[in-house]
């Protein structure tokens, strides 16, 4: 036998799986702008009374029993997830590393400007104007302040390379380490709690999913990260999922965890002894403690660690070698290094034929330990310009032999090496010191081409991650209009068929046993 | 797909950004007038501009050169051609004084005016152009003729004619050689320490070689010296002295005629250094223009071109913004009733 009310349960759980998918339509429609927000969606299932309970009931056509709600899901795929992560690391390194290069750019590019090229070009012609008149005290004036005019313009590159080393400094150590990714790790450490919470209470945390995946995606863009899910039964019929993430290098095939649960691990980021940028893990899980610099692959951190300790062809086996503020601050170094020795060996004293006059000197006077940085006209040549040696001849006469020896050693080929003094130091460059910082300013340009195209490339790829994510997940308000206009109608049928089950009972109640009357 | 409403936005968003900023490079091409700005737009056009603009500046250094060489040239030119005047005159005096029948008055007139000639020698060969004399070789600074205790003539300290051929070659062969040089982009080169002489432009005419060094004994045993100055002084005093004869005077003269003929030479050989460097003049004033004519086709934005794209990339800018307006407004909500 059929209850008389059991439809009315069934009318009443019709109603309520469809008023259900109307406000869910609702939320989703509302959060169409909302970042991050991945579309819901209402589990339903139908329900049916069979069952051990009837194990002893006459067998006959058993009716279903309506619809049931179990839950309010996310439509979002994984896989897409992890893929959108590894690229917004690698998209995120290219960014870096172009900003970081376009700011080097700024430094050395003379397209637009009268750079350290024009100034050796003028000095060499200031050398042809003193092989006219080589005895003439103002051109020899004249020439000391274009010779000046290249040591200052040296001092400035320097300077502006170590300023853009420090401001890259700053934004590793304070913003993105300290601020951003120990913000994060720690964000994300106590949404794992509370989404645990919960989900321990049989709770769906849609929302609070939805803020962690944000933060994770953040995340990705500062390392290159890795995340895993690991199941966790907390009683016979409920299963949560616990969250892991770990700094994991594809190369190395290391695995640093830096989010497990509710714990999480910072970072710290500062110069050691050798002016390198240094970061270090301070664990409260996992095996990993202390200095992890070369662990990062990917990732902001990544971009930053190249601009900061990259030597290039400087760097020791094992070093960072991309092309950083280092690699161009030894490179304007070594320039200056080389270029006043070529210049200060041939200002010898006219008297024994020996004995350097120096025409550069570093600052405190010395002339082995000239850089871009403390480069400058000697103390001799400041207070006197005819310190410069025009001639060879003694006594000197008026003659510019040595003028043009000058001017030659500048026009040729010559060997820039690291340590100019030591005639056994590795050759960095083979040219004319013209030809050094064009090559060098070349270089520098090509770098900044070349990440420009990677990081072209990673966005774009990065740019079809994001829609096929949105594809999936993000809400289409056709869609969700005609939802609308079909659940509309579903909770009207339903309506419908409550008011068929009163008819129906009223007529029992009100309608019969009313014979003849 | 499912094309969402964020899917459409973001990507509207992004290519209105590709397209204002390639109409902002654009923009920037026609307002500066050079193709690019940075060495990283266009690396190697860039490297070629650096090497074009350190030709342009030799080149301007060179022509520097030849200028300061070309007046210097002038100078000695017009210096020579004063003291080729002087030779004349002294040999039309000469010719005049030296006769049978000139009498003993006569001669000493004559010699008077050929000290006189004598003195404007001195001071020609010691002309000075901005503090610098332009006949002493490298030596610019000091005086380069003086006369030695004996009153002949010494050129950068040396007597001119006590220098002999054989015993002092090296000394006449330094100072015959030491002339201001510049460096005029014959490419220059070192010889070990020294300059290459082939690969400089000697612009002086060091003064030894005009008027001539050493001296020659004549038949009768009498020392005469090569220099146009001494043996001016030599013949004034022959016509003034008491022991004259013509045939004396007539060889001192010959031997005059003989040396100065330097001086015509070196007159020639100035001609010749200027008209060369005319010609390298002219070599460097059209390498100036290739090398800018180089420097607008590398560094400089086409203007037609530019503007054409900036045009076309204006059209693509407007439509893609209405086309925004009608892809963002509708969606089903629009239609329901």
């Amino acid at each position: 036998m059929r209850p008389t009310f059991l439809a009315f349960q069934t009318a009443s759980r019709a109603l309520s799986a469809s008023q259900a998918l109307i406000d869910v339509t609702g939320n989703n429609i509302a959060n169409v702008n909302t970042n991050g927000y991945t579309r819901q969606r209402v589990d339903l299932a139908s329900i049916s009374n069979s069952g051990y309970t009837q194990k002893y009931t006459v067998p006959g056509a058993t009716v279903g029993l309506g619809v049931n709600v179990t839950g309010i899901g996310q439509i979002r795929d994984p896989f897409l997830d992890a893929r959108y992560r590894a690229q917004a690391s690698e998209s995120a390194q290219y960014d870096t590393l172009l900003k970081g290069l376009s700011d080097l750019e700024g430094v050395f590019d003379e397209v637009e400007t009268q750079g350290l090229q024009a100034e050796i070009s003028n000095f060499i012609n200031q050398l042809q104007t003193l092989s006219q008149t080589p005895s003439s005290k103002d051109i020899a004036l004249v020439a000391r302040t274009a010779a000046q005019k290249v040591t200052q313009i040296l001092n400035v590159y320097s300077k502006q390379t170590e300023q853009v080393r420090e401001q890259q400094i700053y934004d590793l150590s304070k913003i993105v380490v300290d601020t951003d990714f120990n913000t994060l790790v720690k964000n994300i450490a106590e949404l794992n709690t509370q989404i645990r919470n919960e989900l321990t209470h049989g709770n769906e945390p849609n929302e609070l999913y939805d803020q962690r995946n944000i933060l994770v995606d953040k995340l990705s863009g500062i390392v290159n990260i890795k995340v895993t899910t690991t199941p966790e039964k907390i009683s016979e019929d409920l299963t949560i999922e616990n969250l892991t993430i770990s700094i994991y290098d594809t190369k190395g095939g290391s695995s640093i965890g830096i989010v497990s649960n509710g714990l999480y691990n910072t970072l710290d980021a500062s110069l050691d002894s050798d002016n390198k940028m240094t970061i270090e893990i301070n664990s409260s899980f996992g095996g990993y403690n202390g200095d992890i610099t070369t662990k990062f692959s990917g990732g902001s951190i990544k971009g930053y660690l190249d601009l900061i300790n990259g030597e290039g062809t400087y760097a020791a086996p094992g070093e960072n070698a991309f092309r950083g503020t280092l690699y161009y601050g030894h490179a304007i170094d070594t320039f200056a290094a080389n270029f006043a020795k070529v210049l200060n060996d041939l200002n010898v004293d006219p008297a024994d034929g020996t004995t350097v006059l120096p025409l550069f000197t570093d600052e405190s006077g010395g002339t082995t330990s000239i850089t871009a940085g403390n480069i400058r006209i000697s103390a001799a040549w400041m207070n006197e310009s005819t310190h410069i040696v025009t001639t060879t001849v003694n006594p000197p006469a008026g003659g510019g032999d040595n003028v043009l020896r000058m001017i030659s050693a500048l026009g040729s080929d010559m060997s820039f090496r690291r340590d100019p003094a030591d005639p056994a130091s590795p050759v960095m460059f083979e040219g004319t010191v013209n030809e050094y910082m064009t090559g060098l300013i070349g270089e520098l340009a090509l770098d900044v081409e070349l990440n420009q195209n990677f990081s072209n490339t990673a966005s774009t790829v990065l740019n079809n991650l994001y829609a096929s994510r949105e594809s999936m997940s993000g809400v289409a308000l056709d869609e969700e209009g005609i939802n609308l206009m079909a659940y509309q109608k579903s909770y009207n049928a339903a309506a419908r068929y409550f008011t068929v089950l009163d008819e129906a009972v009223d007529k029992i109640i009100n309608g019969m046993g009313l014979v003849g009357r | 797909m499912r094309i969402t409403n964020k899917m459409i936005t973001t990507k509207y968003i992004r290519s209105l950004n590709t397209l204002s900023s390639d109409l902002d490079k654009l923009n920037t091409q026609i307002a500066s007038g050079r193709a690019f700005s940075k060495a990283s737009e266009n690396t190697s056009a860039a490297v070629k501009a650096f090497q074009i603009r350190r030709d342009l500046s030799k080149t301007e250094g060179y022509q520097a050169n030849i200028a300061h060489a070309q007046s210097s040239l002038t100078n000695s030119e017009s210096a020579l051609m004063h003291i080729e005047e002087l030779m004349q005159e002294a040999k039309v005096k000469i010719l005049v004084g030296n006769t049978v029948t000139s009498s003993v008055d006569e001669r000493k007139i004559v010699a008077t005016e050929l000290r006189s000639i004598q003195n404007q020698l001195f001071q020609t060969l010691n002309s000075q152009a901005s503090d610098v004399y332009y006949f002493g070789g490298s030596n610019t600074d000091n005086q380069p003729f003086t006369l030695d205790t004996n009153g002949k003539l010494a050129y950068n300290g040396e007597s001119l004619w006590q220098l002999d051929p054989v015993v002092d070659e090296l000394t006449i062969k330094g100072l015959k050689e030491d002339s201001m040089y510049v460096d005029i982009g014959l490419g220059l080169r070192m010889n070990g320490t020294d300059v290459d002489r082939s690969s400089v432009f000697q612009y002086s005419i060091p003064g030894i070689n005009i008027v001539g060094s050493g001296s020659t004994t004549l038949a009768d045993g009498t020392e005469v010296s090569n220099n146009l100055y001494d043996l001016l002084g030599q013949i004034a005093a022959s016509l003034e002295s008491g022991t004259y004869t013509y045939d004396m005077v007539d060889q001192l003269s010959a031997k005059l005629s003989e040396s100065s003929k330097e001086v015509i030479y070196k007159l020639t050989e100035v001609g010749s250094k200027t008209s060369y460097l005319d010609f390298m003049t002219d070599r460097f004033d059209t390498r100036t223009l290739d090398l800018q004519e180089n420097q607008v086709n590398v560094e400089g934005a086409d203007p037609a071109r530019t503007i054409i794209k900036f045009k076309s990339q204006e059209v693509a800018y407007s439509a893609a913004l209405q086309m925004g307006t009608k892809i963002i407004q509708p969606s089903i909500f629009d239609f329901m009733s």
